[in-house]
């Protein structure tokens, strides 16, 4: 083959192409969508994410299908997608915020920035802080005062060591001016059990804390959403107690990089009417979930705000990974 | 009264119609793989956990138990008509069983079984109705200093019950302990033993390993062992016990129900131990001891009520503490999790449905395989004589399938085969899965409250024997060490575990 002839046929190739995927962008979706759900079926983000899927997959006309791929913290399944799915709108993926913070503390195949197409941001956790009821604390500012006296005394049941409730926690004791322990536990049942026994102060998680909040036996302290929740009114937010914080874990969802802009725009204007569904709505408010819609601009500089504000968080905490 | 209205809740949650399917498809398949040599509860549950996923967590748990106690009933008939044990806890059933099927006494041998299993069912589960809520009230006093002390007891009391060698358990357990470190270390998020391999980071799955060392290996060991069967073809005949019968049996069944109900709660007892130590409890009591291993009904009586209510005593502090204490629990366990749901001291105050259900279906169950295996013997027999070389390659293509359904993961289906290659070899040279799956699952929760006693304690060790719980634990598991050394109780100890052998 000649250089020309070599030059017209790359260029007929890339017309081709070009054209291809326009006429793709035009149909699409003409096949279902395969949705990556990187939990165990039937848990909380997973029933939120299939009601979601549910109601998009009507304005999309074509049906959404939920591939539960579980492990690594949430990461597997966006790891998987992003080194085998090809960038066709076909097959997207859930993004915890894990994605983002799991490149900071170990080795990874992806990078947070570069490996995906983010498409819209869609909501958040409802994470807290409670106590016993019948303890000596009846308000956050009661638990400073004690760990300012007392360093290090004040220990914090968490869900787990590096997860966001580790990190916020820790955060929030930093501007505190305190000095607070963290004791990791497993799930939500033994950081209720671990509080409610005394074996720690405070326990900081996602309102698995619920029905023993409202049976009166613990008492919530803060809530660590924008503003203050429907269910709880008068309890006060990071913000209120004077911490510039809002933590809620926050997710949406993404392709393989490299993804049609009309193809981007096509799933996030049918997900951001999927978030304004009433049964959606209806779905996330029985886990707390409160709907952040971002587009996706928005969505990709709070990718790298996130990562941002983990760096330094997980420096303080040494937990940064080490090369 | 606050019982009965809690249990009465059960029993609506239970007789849900789907909720009575779960229950019959339990113990039905719990009949069944009691009767099959080569696939046992463990297996079977692994294998059934994937299809509980899409039910409510009500249904898939009553399912799954009701495999586990369906199993222990079903053994025993393999073990009377055949001389191999249907499954593990059935072992010493051949003992005695199987001579009085030769001495022409089957029946009488299938019906103690089956009587003495649901006396003994019956008692744990009343037991554990009125013992769980009340444990679990107190259970929230169990920080992690008292699951810490209460697990090295569990670990002292399976040495100290153990058969065969102990070298070869203590490896077995290391490499469990050290399976358990691989994947992201809970307390500094660290990753252990990973190879930055990301389908590690959560760790080796216990359902993978545990087919690969029951289910695929059993099946390996099988094959090459010509198995011979002699059913024992002559009628079966009354199934019901002669007064003389009765008159040896009745004690042991209460025996056997009480010793095997304690036995199970403890972690590290359950099932199998429980029958061994009836079976020696028994010929110890007797007035005839020379007749043991030539039919005497007692033999069989009592190691059959034992394992039974060893596998209802075994609920009790995987419900009220979520420690599992025996293989089948973890599993239970991993169901739980599966369903979004942690059992622990929370479970009965936080699910009742879940709790108060699964009693219920217990009771259920209990009659449903009363009925199976009394009226219906002659069913499991003739399922008895599927050949084998039907049964294997259908059980091997379910583990799979089983696997990968359970986490849609191929990596999921590798980590079972080298399991279950392991677990031949092992086998072959005298090795248990048991301490080593148990280890597995244990190791990591001992590591993890030690190490959060001690965050606790800010790093000062006498909290474990300041707090009294955790204190008595460690006095027990003391004293459980040093008395094996006092010459007198040292030969007795070693009269239990030859009649073991």
């Amino acid at each position: 083959m000649t250089s020309r002839n070599f030059f017209t046929a790359s260029l007929a190739a890339a017309v081709v192409a070009a054209t291809a995927t326009m006429a793709m962008a035009q149909s699409y979706p003409t096949k279902p969508i395969t949705m990556i759900v990187p939990w165990p079926a039937g848990g909380s983000t997973d029933v939120a994410m299939r009601a979601i899927a549910e109601a998009a997959s009507k304005h999309l006309g074509q049906p959404i299908v939920t591939d539960n791929k579980a492990g690594a913290s949430g990461t597997l399944g966006p790891a998987t997608m992003a080194a085998t799915a090809k960038p066709d709108g076909y097959t997207i993926a859930q993004m915890p915020i894990t994605v983002m913070r799991l490149p900071l503390m170990q080795k990874v195949s992806w990078d947070a920035e570069k490996s995906f197409s983010y498409i819209v941001h869609l909501t958040g956790y409802t994470f807290g802080i409670t106590t016993k009821a019948d303890g000596p604390f009846k308000k956050w500012q009661d638990v400073v005062d004690f760990a300012k006296a007392n360093p290090g005394k004040v220990t914090y049941a968490t869900p787990g060591s590096g997860t966001s409730l580790h990190i916020g926690m820790e955060q929030i004791a930093d501007a505190a001016g305190i000095k607070l322990t963290q004791v990791p536990f497993k799930g939500g049942a033994e950081t209720g059990a671990a509080v409610l026994g005394g074996h720690t102060t405070l326990q900081a998680d996602s309102t698995g804390w619920k029905p023993l909040v409202e049976a009166g036996q613990l008492r919530l302290l803060a809530i660590w959403t924008a503003n203050r929740s429907k269910v709880w009114p008068d309890v006060p937010t990071l913000k209120e107690l004077g911490y510039p914080f809002v933590f809620d874990s926050p997710f949406g969802i993404a392709g393989p990089k490299g993804m049609d802009p009309k193809i981007v725009q096509i799933l996030h204007d049918a997900f951001k009417k999927a978030i304004d569904d009433p049964a959606v709505i209806a779905t996330l408010e029985k886990y707390d979930m409160v709907p952040r819609y971002m587009n996706t601009k928005d969505y990709e500089q709070a990718v790298r705000d996130v990562i941002k504000q983990e760096t330094a968080a997980l420096t303080k905490l040494g937990l940064l990974k080490k090369d | 009264m606050e019982i009965l209205s809690a249990l009465g809740h059960g029993f609506a949650v239970a007789l849900q119609p789907v909720n009575l399917m779960a229950c019959f498809f339990g113990v039905f398949i719990g009949t069944l793989v009691g009767v099959l040599p080569g696939i046992g509860p463990v297996s079977a549950m692994a294998l059934l956990l994937p299809v509980t996923l899409s039910g409510s967590p009500e249904a898939g748990i009553i399912m799954m138990a009701g495999i586990y106690y369906g199993s222990m009933y079903g053994g025993s008939t393999t073990s009377i008509l055949v001389n191999i044990p249907g499954e593990a806890a059935s072992v010493v059933t051949c003992l005695d069983g199987h001579q009085m099927a030769k001495n022409g006494r089957a029946g009488p041998a299938l019906g103690i079984a089956a009587i003495g299993s649901f006396a003994a069912g019956t008692f744990a589960i009343i037991a554990l109705m009125l013992v769980a809520p009340m444990l679990a009230r107190f259970a929230i006093a169990f920080g992690p200093p008292e699951y810490f002390s209460l697990m090295v007891l569990g670990l002292t009391v399976l040495a100290f019950l153990t058969h065969g060698s102990m070298a070869k358990a203590l490896l077995m357990a290391c490499v469990g302990v050290t399976l358990g470190l691989v994947g992201i270390d809970q307390i500094t998020a660290a990753p252990r033993l990973t190879f930055d391999r990301l389908e590690l980071l959560d760790g080796v799955g216990l359902i993978p390993v545990v087919m690969g060392l029951f289910g695929v290996a059993e099946i390996l060991a099988n094959i090459e062992r010509s198995i011979r069967r002699e059913v024992v073809s002559s009628r079966i005949g009354s199934l019901w016990p002669t007064a003389q019968d009765w008159a040896y049996s009745k004690w042991a069944i209460l025996r056997g129900t009480v010793l095997g109900f304690f036995l199970g709660v403890l972690p590290g007892g359950g099932a199998v131990i429980s029958s061994f130590a009836s079976y020696a409890l028994e010929r110890k009591l007797s007035k005839r001891p020379e007749m043991f291993g030539k039919g005497a009904i007692e033999g069989v009586a009592g190691p059959e009520a034992a394992n039974n209510s060893a596998a209802g005593g075994a609920f009790i502090p995987l419900l009220t503490l979520g420690i599992p204490p025996n293989v089948v629990m973890a599993l239970l366990l991993g169901a739980f999790i599966i369903h979004g749901i942690q059992p622990g001291p929370l479970l009965i105050t936080q699910n009742p449905g879940i709790f108060w259900g699964i009693v219920a279906s217990m009771y259920i169950g209990n009659i449903m395989l009363l009925i199976l295996n009394f009226p219906l013997i002659g069913m499991w027999v003739q399922v008895l004589k599927v050949p084998y070389k039907l049964l294997f390659p259908l059980i091997l293509m379910f583990c799979v399938v089983g696997v990968f359904s359970s986490g849609s993961a191929v990596f999921d289906v590798f980590v079972m085969t080298v399991f279950g290659l392991l677990g031949y070899l092992m086998r072959k040279f005298g090795y248990e899965p048991a301490p080593l799956v148990l280890a597995f699952v244990l190791g990591p929760m001992v590591e993890n409250n030690l190490r959060k006693s001690l965050i606790l304690s800010q790093g000062d060790f006498s909290i474990f024997i300041e707090r009294p719980i955790s204190l008595a634990c460690l006095l027990m598991a003391a004293a459980m060490l040093i008395v094996p050394l006092l010459p007198a109780l040292r030969a007795k100890r070693e009269a239990v575990a030859l009649d073991q052998e």
